[in-house]
């Protein structure tokens, strides 16, 4: 196994509040790997520091190293030309840009884009290269639309933040599918998310609860453990969690 | 009318500046003035028009028959390929009642030239008639130009008429645009304002639309693009005059660069209890998550920022 990812010890502390506190993950190359955790854990947190979003260009200690390349302090671009992407849980909208254009501009250097297919596989067809990136789609479909630019990228890492959000109970399994031929095409996925189900899709997941990781491994034990130790855990509680 | 050799003349300095170059190679225009000079007139079918010469640009009175319905567009060129003091145009556009036309009018003034450019354009939209008016500026990097344009509008019952200003290409200059339209019953005006200002641009821009007919529709919709020094002004004033009419102005400018002055003054007035009129406003640098989410692609900072520009002007 060869990780492809490596957060090492990572802290960060946003306004005065500790919001990640020594976080270690490793993601392994090809894999899918979950991260699980209750709102507030700091996932998402992770997620842009990883991808160097919101000012986090880096921890305030600790070393996030991608292939072998320490990330902290690169900008968002640099991250990219890397191979590191993101999806983000909301995506923006984007007034006069159609989707075709969008994914056009995502996958322009992968010489193997093909934009109907990308739809296809989010389980949108091609009548929407035509509608614009903007309010006229739904939330559901604006996510669609935000995966299938990461397929046209075909990036070496891909951070998915809450794929499974604004999308009904229905199409969970495109959006499984979806992430299973990302990582069929060579792109190892990082996946966040607060639903063990679509976790279970994973190789490997990470539990993450009050900016620390809780426990990492089979994605059905740690979604177990996520289900009987956050469910109820309304106000978080280091001691559910042996922590602080 | 010109020579060969002076249309060629222009065609090249037109489409140096990014006039498309189909226009010229597929005799698209049913009018290109340079300057006081018609270079090309050709009639459109069920439009009539009298084009005339004054000592500093042209008179035109445009008369569309009813009923006429186009599906290619009515192709106007009011340009200047070398520099002059002023140009002035006046116009005159009846549409005739449920005609259905579409005209594209190019002003194209080539680079490095100065000069003004006043504009007066009174437009008639018939009942049932429809109408859209799409005034496409084309400046050259050095190309500097003080544009004064009003237009005034009548829309008649249960017609529509869409004028859209759009600049995207070279200065601004200086340029003052009043947009003004008088909706009768179950008309719809509908105004669109998509500029970038450079350098020490200056642009004012002024939408007053008088909803007057019951269910009468007004939208105003501005989008300006501010860099380096500019100085805007958008301005839009919807009267909601008649009972059940509905207006909004949407006004959302982005500015660049830290002597950059942009203002947007949204008036609303109801005068009927079942009148509705809404706004929106917002100014402010470029949108940071959509600017993230382009370069998580990999696009530069600069390469992202020119896509969403050039989305917000399209």
């Amino acid at each position: 196994m060869t990780p492809i990812l490596t957060v090492n010890d990572v802290k960060l502390t946003i306004d005065g509040r500790p919001i990640l506190k020594g976080v270690n993950l490793i993601v392994n190359e090809g894999e899918i790997h979950a991260v699980l955790g209750p709102n507030g854990a700091g996932k998402s947190t992770l997620a842009g520091l990883i991808m160097g979003i919101n000012d986090l260009k880096e921890p305030d200690s600790g070393e996030i190293i991608f292939q072998d390349k320490l990330v902290n302090g690169l900008d968002i671009t640099e991250r990219a030309k890397l191979g590191i992407t993101l999806a983000w849980q909301e995506p923006a909208r984007f007034e006069g840009i159609t989707v075709e254009e969008y994914l056009k501009l995502s996958g322009r250097n992968n010489p193997e884009l093909d934009v109907v297919e990308c739809l296809e596989l989010v389980g949108l067809d091609c009548s929407y290269l035509n509608r614009f990136v903007d309010d006229t789609l739904s939330g559901g479909e604006r996510k669609r639309v935000e995966l299938a630019s990461v397929l046209a990228m075909r990036p070496k890492l891909a951070v998915l933040d809450e794929p499974d959000s604004g999308i009904d109970f229905a199409s969970m399994e495109d959006i499984a599918n979806m992430i299973k031929t990302m990582r069929e095409r060579g792109t190892t996925v990082l996946m966040i998310t607060h639903r063990e189900e679509i976790a279970e899709i994973a190789d490997k997941a990470t539990l993450m609860c009050d900016g620390k990781v809780v426990q990492t491994g089979d994605p059905k034990e740690v979604g177990q453990k996520f289900k009987t130790m956050c469910v109820k855990c309304e106000v978080r509680n280091p001691e559910l969690v042996g922590g602080e | 009318m010109a020579t060969k050799n002076v249309l060629d003349t222009v065609a090249k300095k037109f489409i140096q500046i990014g006039l498309p170059k189909d226009l010229f190679e597929r005799n698209k225009f049913n009018l290109l003035v340079d300057r006081n000079k018609i270079i090309v007139r050709y009639p459109a079918p069920g439009v009539r028009s009298e084009v005339v010469e004054t000592p500093t640009g042209v008179k035109t009175k445009v008369y569309v028959e009813p009923g006429t319905k186009l599906e290619e567009p009515v192709t106007l060129c009011f340009g200047a390929a070398e520099t002059t003091e002023v140009q002035t145009t006046e116009g005159e556009i009846v549409v005739g009642e449920g005609a259905d036309v579409k005209f594209q009018v190019y002003g194209a003034m080539a680079e490095g030239i100065k000069l003004k450019h006043k504009n007066k354009l009174k437009v008639r939209v018939e009942k049932n008639a429809r109408f859209e008016f799409l005034d496409l500026h084309y400046n050259g990097e050095d190309t500097f130009v003080e544009l004064d344009t009003e237009t005034d509008a009548y829309i008649g019952e249960n017609a529509y008429f869409r004028s859209v200003f759009k600049q995207t290409r070279g200065r601004a200059g200086k340029v003052r645009i009043v947009l003004k339209a008088q909706v009768d019953k179950k008309g719809v005006a509908v105004f669109e304002t998509k500029m970038i200002g450079k350098k020490d641009d200056e642009i004012y821009v002024e939408d007053v639309i008088h909803l007057n007919g019951e269910e009468s529709r007004g939208i105003s919709k501005s989008r300006i693009i501010a860099v380096d020094e500019t100085k805007a002004t958008f301005v839009g004033e919807t009267y909601g005059n008649a009972p059940r009419c509905r207006g909004h102005i949407d006004c959302s400018e982005v500015i660049r660069g830290k002597d950059v002055t942009v203002k947007a003054v949204p008036v609303v007035v109801v005068n009927d209890e079942t009148a509705k009129v809404t706004h929106e406003a917002a100014i402010g640098s470029i949108d940071k998550k959509q600017l993230e989410t382009l370069m998580a692609r990999g696009l530069t900072e600069d390469e992202a920022v020119d896509v969403i520009v050039q989305g917000m002007l399209r």
